[in-house]
């Protein structure tokens, strides 16, 4: 029989100071990031003009550039996408009928047009709005489903570990600006599904371990739930690793933003099940104990 | 075996069955040439067949997805009466705070400024209806939109219907917008073009000769106002392809207005430097013939002299400045060609508009006509348009008449006589696809209101196609790694776990055919994140079948712990990941809408098949005739 782990007892509860102060620097990072150089946002987002137009003969971006100037087309973002293929975006204020005025300054060059993907700047903000409040939404039934099912301090716990993936995932797409467009939205939503599975698992372990070893301190069941999941948490991760790497090395141009952010995902999600979800019960369980005995 | 997998079998038969039945059409389709979908398509077969595939999204065939909303500023401009000098202040104040404000309501701003400028807005939109408070004429106007709106999705199908896109999507969404869905077109533009071209045809009288030239010298003047500097001292590089008393000025000059402030869109514009010092906008024009002739260098500069406030303001109420649709060449003195706009002053109301039209057609004039070769629109009026037709062609013979489309000058014939047939001929466009164009625009009607484009996806087929391959590709290397993965490690149990993960997507195809749901990439990527995730539910499983077998137990009662320990973990793990699903499928557009119908799927059968099958195939090694008194997990 092949094992990862025999019998593994790490001492995971233990390490959990390291693990929070390892995410608030990250998350912290992340918010000044954020407000330093923000998200880049999407055509999905911000409005605009996105073309991906493939050449018959190849053609430097400079070249593109000099048949853009004085076309009313702002100042276009030309990025390479494949043998001579490119990615044109024009900003959101450029593009009334930004995409016949990129035709028209392409007429005399054989090309095919890929894909165009066109968005009105009012557009752009009503899907901003839409997208955050179905962020809300999805957060608020999660956190209403895990209340029910489990005791409200599971259900804060959960949520922590939820944002706590969200806001490490998105500090990543700020670093990297990484375009933030509404796949990688979906993605985050699911990086949100993703992170509650791996947790949910460990907290019915946690929950089943309080009934059979009652007497035993907190920390010690929960590190021994963390310890008896951990083979599953590996396995699981690995197997949904692998297929969102695949997805970002072959998916393409596309696919790519939520593959990526997927990838961050689900390595945050695992981390974040077993070293913040389950430690803050304990945090938590400490803090109510104080109160308790001061009542006393 | 017992009586409870005998049903365990059974329901297990019927899925696969159904799952066979519902993917075999798909299959079949797959495996068509070309040559042989035209054969079915002829046998009527093929549209049948279609109905029962899996529907692929458009990013993945290539097609257009077009987001429409009624322009409201412009329809309320169009529908507006007695337009006065207080009227336009009282616009050029709202459109100013809608520029300021675009996410405001358009409407909300015009009742919000009439009360400021206590404007009584009932003069302007009159209605049958008593009540004249602004707040009922504004209300009024809403309804107006809306039911523009719903006329002009009805006009827009017409048109697509005409244009022959197979299984077009076009649904009203809310009470402002349109979507279209148009799959597999070769030409995007052209398309789109027919869709929200407002084909506004309307028959115009020409203002005469004594009148034009009248105005052309107020907006001469209007612009010396603006501009006082002599610009013909202006010293620019003499760079001219006419004749030699042209010279080339930018606009921003001959308006006056800073380089820097102007941006970089100004061009040069040939001028006439003998005119330039005194009739600063008559030196941008050329005389050609009867007509008003712009070289196109000069097109921008004239147009935004039109536009300028100041010029505006000199202008007729009752008047139209139009420029011609497209371009002719004239022959110069030195052998060169210049190509020109034509510039017309006409009425501001129409003789006619377009509803009177009946039947039009596109064709190439006849050999015998003057327009032979020609691409050109044969119009016939109905018995109404063809009174008034006649009443307008009788009493104004000799005149011009301009036909216009969409504000542009088609052409401007001169009334030989009266037309009593109620026919007519629409001349002036590049080739006859252009002319067929109209034809159609013309025979779906005008759109009640000028329509935008506020959002569009125009995917290329050989993306599409491309997307499916690499979607594929991700499928299966996906696949193989976590087979070789999970084989590996859980040998034997593996097996099983890999082959209900196969059954998963199976049956999530299944599903997708059988509810005609639309296969988007990232559905694709739903998939493969299913693969990924749905092997959880044997892996929550396998772990705690090892654990009860550590503990000593038998083999059968390790199997059958393993199972219902795990299934309250695996309903609570999977629970969640639907809750984010359903909130995608019900918030999001288009392609994340695949993405969460694949997801949510796949949780769904990954319970039926990752724990139920999978159970079904376990106990019968365990608890068939010959027990397993070894477990491979």
């Amino acid at each position: 029989m092949l094992q990862f782990f025999k019998n593994p007892n790490f001492n995971i509860v233990g390490k959990r100071k390291f693990a929070f102060i390892l995410s608030i620097v990250i998350i912290v990072a992340g918010i000044i990031s954020l407000f330093v150089q923000g998200l880049n946002f999407g055509v999905d987002f911000a409005g605009g003009a996105k073309m991906q137009i493939e050449f018959k003969k190849s053609i430097s971006a400079e070249e593109l550039r000099t048949l853009f100037t004085d076309k009313d087309l702002g100042n276009p973002e030309i990025k390479s996408s494949g043998t001579n293929e490119y990615m044109i975006t024009i900003n959101a204020n450029d593009a009334e009928n930004s995409d016949d005025l990129l035709k028209e300054a392409l007429l005399g060059i054989d090309n095919t047009i890929l894909q165009i993907d066109k968005v009105g700047p009012k557009m752009g903000a009503e899907m901003r709005n839409n997208s955050l409040q179905a962020v809300g939404i999805a957060l608020l039934l999660i956190l209403i489903y895990i209340t029910v099912r489990f005791e409200f301090k599971f259900a804060i716990g959960a949520v922590v570990a939820l944002l706590h993936d969200v806001l490490v995932t998105l500090a990543f797409f700020s670093f990297f600006q990484w375009e933030f467009s509404l796949p990688v939205l979906a993605a985050f939503l699911t990086i949100v599904g993703y992170s509650l599975n791996d947790t949910i698992v460990v907290y019915d372990r946690i929950r089943e371990n309080i009934k059979i070893h009652k007497g035993k301190p907190l920390p010690e069941v929960i590190n021994l739930s963390v310890n008896q999941s951990l083979s599953r948490t590996i396995i699981t991760s690995l197997t949904t690793f692998f297929v969102v790497l695949i997805l970002a090395i072959f998916g393409g141009q596309v696919l790519f933003g939520f593959s990526i952010a997927m990838v961050v995902g689900v390595i945050v999600g695992t981390y974040s099940s077993m070293f913040v979800a389950a430690p803050i019960l304990i945090a938590w369980g400490h803090y109510f104990k104080s109160k308790d005995e001061k009542k006393k | 075996m017992s009586k409870k997998l005998i049903w365990r079998y059974l329901i297990v038969v019927v899925l696969l069955a159904w799952a066979v039945y519902s993917l075999v059409p798909t299959l079949q389709y797959e495996r068509l040439t070309s040559a042989e979908k035209i054969e079915l398509q002829d046998e009527g077969k093929l549209i049948d067949l279609e109905s029962k595939i899996i529907k692929r999204g458009l990013d993945l065939q290539g097609g257009m997805h077009l987001v429409l909303e009624v322009n409201v500023p412009a329809f309320v401009k169009n529908i507006a009466q007695h337009q006065s000098r207080a009227y336009y202040d009282y616009m050029d104040n709202v459109n100013a705070k809608f520029e300021a404000n675009p996410e405001m309501d358009y409407l909300d701003i015009m009742l919000e400024t009439a009360d400021e400028d206590s404007l009584r807005l009932s003069r302007y939109f009159p209605s049958e209806e008593r009540k004249t408070d602004n707040k009922s004429v504004i209300a009024n106007l809403l309804t107006e939109t809306e039911h523009a709106v719903i006329r002009a999705e009805e006009i827009i199908r017409n048109r697509v219907d005409q244009f022959g896109v197979s299984e077009p999507v076009i649904q009203l969404v809310g009470k402002k917008r349109i979507i279209v869905e148009l799959a597999g077109i070769d030409d995007p533009q052209r398309a789109k073009d027919i869709i929200h071209s407002t084909a506004l045809l309307e028959f115009v009288l020409l203002k005469d000769a004594e009148y034009t030239q009248d105005i052309i010298n107020r907006i001469d003047a209007a612009v010396k106002r603006i501009n006082p500097e002599d610009i013909s001292q202006i010293d620019t590089a003499v760079v001219s392809n006419t004749t030699s008393t042209d010279t080339e000025i930018s606009v921003s000059e001959l308006l006056g207005i800073d380089e820097k402030d102007a941006g970089t869109a100004d061009s040069s514009v040939l001028v006439d430097k003998n005119l330039a010092a005194e009739k600063p906008f008559s030196a941008l024009l050329r005389n050609l013939g009867w007509d008003i002739g712009v070289p196109v260098e000069n097109y921008y500069a004239v147009n935004k002299i039109l536009n300028d406030p100041e010029v505006k303001r000199v202008l007729p109420n009752d008047l139209r400045i139009l420029f011609s649709g497209r371009t002719k060449d004239v022959d110069t003195n030195d052998g060169g060609k210049v190509k020109f706009y034509t510039l017309f002053f006409v009425n501001r109301e129409a003789g006619m508009t377009g509803e009177a039209v009946k039947e039009a057609k596109a064709e190439l004039g006849s050999v015998s006509s003057e327009q032979m070769g020609q691409a050109i629109v044969n119009v016939r009026m109905n018995s109404e348009g063809t009174k008034t037709w006649a009443r307008l062609t009788g009493a104004n013979v000799d005149k011009r008449m301009a036909i216009v489309l969409d504000n542009k000058v088609q052409m401007a014939p001169r009334i030989k006589n009266k037309i009593p047939n109620g026919r007519t001929v629409v001349e002036g466009f590049a080739n006859l696809d252009e002319a067929q164009d109209i034809e159609i625009v013309l025979k779906a009607g005008a759109l009640p209101a000028p329509i935008d484009i506020i959002e569009e996806r125009t995917v290329g087929a050989s993306l599409g196609a491309d997307s499916i391959n690499r979607g594929v590709k991700s499928m299966l290397i996906g696949l193989m790694l976590v087979a070789i993965f999970i084989i590996v490690y859980y040998r034997g149990a593996g097996t099983i776990a890999i082959s209900t993960l196969i059954l998963n997507i199976f049956f999530v195809l299944a599903i997708l055919a059988s509810l005609r749901a639309t296969l988007t990439l990232p559905g694709i990527a739903g998939l493969v994140l299913t693969m990924g995730m749905a092997v959880d539910a044997n892996v929550l499983i396998f772990e705690r079948i090892r654990e009860e077998f550590f503990k000593g137990k038998t083999i059968r009662s390790a199997v059958d712990n393993g199972y219902s320990k795990a299934f309250v973990t695996i309903l609570d793990a999977n629970l969640t990941t639907l809750i984010t699903a359903l909130v995608l499928w019900q918030y999001g557009s288009g392609p994340i809408r695949g993405f969460a119908v694949t997801l949510f799927w796949g949780i769904i059968f990954n319970f039926v098949s990752g724990y139920f099958i999978s159970r079904t195939i376990f106990t019968s090694f365990t608890h068939g005739k010959k027990p397993l008194n070894k477990l491979s997990i």
